[in-house]
């Protein structure tokens, strides 16, 4: 009982220091990815390649003077980071990085729940707190607009994505998230069956971590640095680290619910297949690439199409998928898997081929108006 | 036992902190607070699956909007006057026939069955067992709710539904230019905008 409590604390331990670790180099790594994207040299004088740049920020963020502006809430102030930089890093111990039993003997995971998946949800539904509660005791408009943005900005699109999951709840028949591992190891990853889900959940990831085009809640052309404003030194730095996690976190929850998790490929043998940890890191290390690409490649969303497209087209698509589960589910029990794949085939190919007529995107009055724009 | 004393007194605190502080954020901070450490008590009571839920809808998307609403409205626009002064005596002789029908509920409780057949039942409170309870036995109550919930959504809808005051400085052109459905937003031909 004892050797239990204090396994899983220093595998918390290990995963804190690994999140924290791997957001230091995730800074680096996007600043010099970023830089490539748009053909600059990017960070490189301190030390060989840069590598030493993450070390100079933390000196710096921790050795900058620590401003609370007078209007500020000062409690409030101080509890904003501290909320958010919890839930980040809480959520991602239910992240399952191996098969049972194979870390020297113990299993690759902190806690494995029943309700896994819906922890997650839970969690980072919880981290919304931190940004907006840091935007309202700032004491000042913009970051109280920030506040306000990212809140309504995160309920619309948690609704997208509880919808997205439930038609791959249906399939697998539980949340447990090695249980989910386990069923695509069998009938195959759920990408190939779940492809709106899939498009509709990633989009709705980039929305709850507020990441380009989605990142309004801190556009600096229009909020300055919008719930950040009158935050500097390692407050600011635990805001960053905060959404950093987040993503690295959306990263592993995409790859375990649709990309066969710690699983490897089962072409390669199952022996391959069931290493721990460089499965899921590699795929981790693709998602968090594409979070980069995306930041690079798209523009900032205004805040009413935001809104729009988060319940004119997300929330529909992911419902029809639901429903179409359902019914495949319904109607059609043991046929094979492969008529949802092709289902969601032509449903991606009909959103790609209709994402030019932008009838979604027309601008309503009032819901501008409600925005406050 | 500690955990069950440590969490109520937690949750009591949260509570008299909802009604106590003078400023709507700390009330429904506080609000939220009674939330989580109830959400935990379930926890602890084997309810993985309603602690999430709670936690999820109360906690994360409930008490999400009340704070915006408070944050919308500006406290300082509240004047220390009751607009209702009515309410009070109604609330306490209302909450005092609550806490005694919940004293008696609670002084009166007979467990329907024995704790093992009970415990052995819910399955550790996995959404699997909750599922199926809800969809077989609880089935008519369930769509009732569901029903009454679309009820309310369908209200609200009607009830901020109104044609918005013609405002030329929310329109742009791309409203009305249904022929070019990629016409420049920021294209400023007051001419087009008024037609």
């Amino acid at each position: 009982m004892l050797t239990d409590i204090l396994l899983t604390l220093l595998k918390a331990v290990g995963v804190v220091l690994g999140l924290l670790t791997t957001f230091a180099y995730m800074t680096l790594i996007e600043r010099r990815l970023l830089a490539r994207f748009q053909i600059r040299a990017g960070p490189n004088r301190v030390g060989p390649l840069g590598l030493l740049q993450p070390v100079a920020d933390a000196i710096k963020s921790i050795f900058k003077e620590d401003l609370v502006v007078t209007a500020a809430d000062k409690i409030i102030f101080w509890l904003a980071p501290f909320i958010a930089i919890t839930m980040a890093l809480s959520a991602f111990g239910a992240i399952p990085a191996g098969p049972a039993g194979s870390l020297f003997g113990q299993d690759p995971w902190v806690f494995n729940l029943d309700i896994g998946l819906l922890f997650i949800l839970a969690t980072t539904s919880m981290g919304v707190y931190g940004i907006f509660l840091a935007g309202w005791s700032s004491g000042s408009k913009y970051p109280l607009f920030g506040g306000l943005r990212s809140s309504a900005q995160i309920i619309s699109y948690e609704l997208g994505q509880g919808l997205s999951v439930l038609g791959l709840l249906m399939l697998t028949g539980t949340m447990n998230l090695v249980g989910i591992v386990n069923w695509q190891a069998e009938h195959g990853i759920l990408i190939l069956f779940q492809g709106v889900a899939f498009v509709t959940f990633v989009i709705s990831s980039f929305a709850e971590t507020n990441r380009t085009p989605f990142d309004l809640p801190e556009a600096e052309q229009e909020l300055v640095a919008g719930y950040l404003t009158e935050y500097s030194s390692i407050k600011w730095a635990l805001f960053q680290m905060a959404e950093y996690v987040n993503m690295i976190t959306a990263s592993a929850v995409i790859s375990t619910l649709f990309m066969g998790g710690f699983k490897g490929p089962a072409f390669l043998g199952e022996t391959i297949a069931n290493i721990p940890f460089i499965w899921l890191f590699a795929k981790i290390a693709l998602w968090l690439f594409i979070f980069i690409w995306v930041r690079a490649t798209l523009p900032r969303m205004r805040y009413d199409k935001l809104q729009q497209f988060g319940w004119k087209f997300l929330f529909p698509v992911a419902l029809m998928n639901t429903l179409a589960t359902a019914a495949y589910k319904a109607f059609l029990p043991n046929s094979s898997l492969w008529y949802l794949g092709i289902f969601s085939v032509l449903v991606v190919i009909a959103m790609i081929v209709f994402s030019g007529s932008r009838d979604w995107q027309k601008v309503d009055v009032k819901t501008r108006a409600v925005a406050g724009d | 036992m500690v955990v069950f004393v440590i969490l109520a007194v937690l949750a009591i605190a949260g509570a008299i902190g909802t009604i106590s502080f003078k400023s709507g954020i700390y009330s429904a901070l506080s609000l939220v607070g009674t939330l989580l450490t109830l959400a935990m008590m379930y926890v602890t009571l084997h309810a993985q699956f309603l602690a999430s839920v709670q936690v999820m809808v109360y906690a994360g998307a409930i008490m999400v909007l009340f704070l915006f609403v408070i944050m919308l409205l500006n406290e300082s626009q509240m004047s220390g006057a009751d607009p209702l002064p009515w309410v009070q005596p109604v609330a306490i002789a209302g909450g005092i026939v609550l806490a005694a029908a919940l004293a008696f509920t609670a002084f009166q409780f007979k467990a329907p069955k024995n704790l093992e057949t009970a415990t052995a039942a819910l399955q550790g409170g996995t959404p699997g067992a909750i599922g199926e309870t809800l969809f077989t036995k609880f089935l008519l109550p369930f769509e009732a709710v569901s029903i009454l919930l679309l009820i309310a959504a369908i209200g609200a809808v009607s009830l901020v539904h109104r044609q918005p005051a013609h405002n030329e400085a929310l329109e742009t052109t791309s409203e009305h230019a249904t022929d070019n459905a990629y016409s420049d937003e920021t294209s400023s031909n007051p001419a087009k905008v008024v037609a």
